[in-house]
């Protein structure tokens, strides 16, 4: 459960409340959001955010006080979506990591830069749009959109939460963006934007 | 103005496509010269500098509708009674 190879700590009962409250607990939200956006659904993701920070009080001592609470929190609240949620659904996971990373590390690239999605389309998207439009992503891709663009997590936290190598985060990132503009492309054709 | 090395070229000497630097500046992973850096190379890249505003957008967009507020009342009381059930 540790996130690095810190050391085991020792604190006491006090200390061990004091990180509860005020490094853990001010996560809250982005937790619940977290957990809403893998799980599609508000009830599951009150348990998962409940398992979780009953998870990182247990192992509260593998947490070196005054890091980073955030990602470590994040990252128990995936791998207990992982392990508890994602095997209960038996979603298999659609991500077929190998292409991504050929996909990214091809010559087509840079011929995917011709934008044809305009400002003024996304302008108009003032209701569900964009957040279906993210919940309609594979959950890998839905994940790293997540801790980047709402989180504001970096290539190494995110890393870090997820178990994979700074490169995938990347690239995955690069696919999950492009797969995200092909919704919204749909979605600006249905409102009306034909050369959107 | 100085003729400044593009910062974005790594330690293998490979020149970065446009894409590549884009995303760097999109992950939010971009330094200072990097940026300022872009912000030059959109003056004379059309396709760049389009596309930089539209990912902007949805950036904008994903943070103001997808964050999604704070979570539902008396779960911050249910975690703590539970926490404490477990120290007693
Ligand atoms: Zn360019």
């Amino acid at each position: 459960m540790e996130f690095e190879d810190a050391p085991r700590q020792h604190y006491s009962e006090t200390e061990k409340q004091g990180i509860f409250n005020n490094e853990f607990m001010p996560h809250i939200h982005s937790m619940y959001n977290f957990g809403y956006r893998l799980t599609l659904d508000r009830d599951d993701a009150k348990d998962l955010v409940q398992d979780t920070y009953l998870k990182a009080y247990r192992f509260i001592e593998s947490f070196q006080k005054g890091t980073n609470a955030k990602a470590w929190l994040f990252r128990i609240l995936k791998n207990s979506f992982i392990n508890d949620y994602r095997k209960k659904s038996k979603e298999p996971s659609k991500v077929d990591y190998q292409e991504v990373e050929t996909y990214y590390n091809s010559e087509e690239v840079d011929r995917q830069i011709t934008p044809d999605l305009r400002v003024e389309s996304l302008k108009d998207m003032i209701g569900d749009e964009i957040s279906n439009a993210l919940n309609s992503l594979d959950v890998d891709f839905r994940t790293v959109i997540i801790l980047c663009d709402l989180e504001g997590f970096k290539y190494e936290e995110m890393a870090k939460i997820l178990d994979i190598p700074i490169g995938t985060v990347r690239s995955r990132l690069h696919r999950a963006r492009n797969l995200l503009k092909e919704k919204l492309k749909s979605y600006a054709k249905s409102m009306g934007y034909n050369n959107a | 103005m100085a003729t400044s090395q593009n910062p974005f070229i790594q330690a293998d000497g490979k020149k970065p496509t446009c894409m590549e630097m884009l995303q760097t500046i999109l992950d939010g992973e971009a330094t200072r010269e990097q940026k300022d850096y872009f912000k030059q190379h959109m003056d004379g890249c059309m396709p760049c500098y389009k596309e930089y505003n539209v990912d902007m957008a949805i950036k904008e967009l994903l943070k103001a509708k997808c964050c999604g507020g704070n979570c539902p009342e008396g779960l911050v009381e249910q975690i703590k009674a539970k926490v404490n059930s477990t120290i007693a």
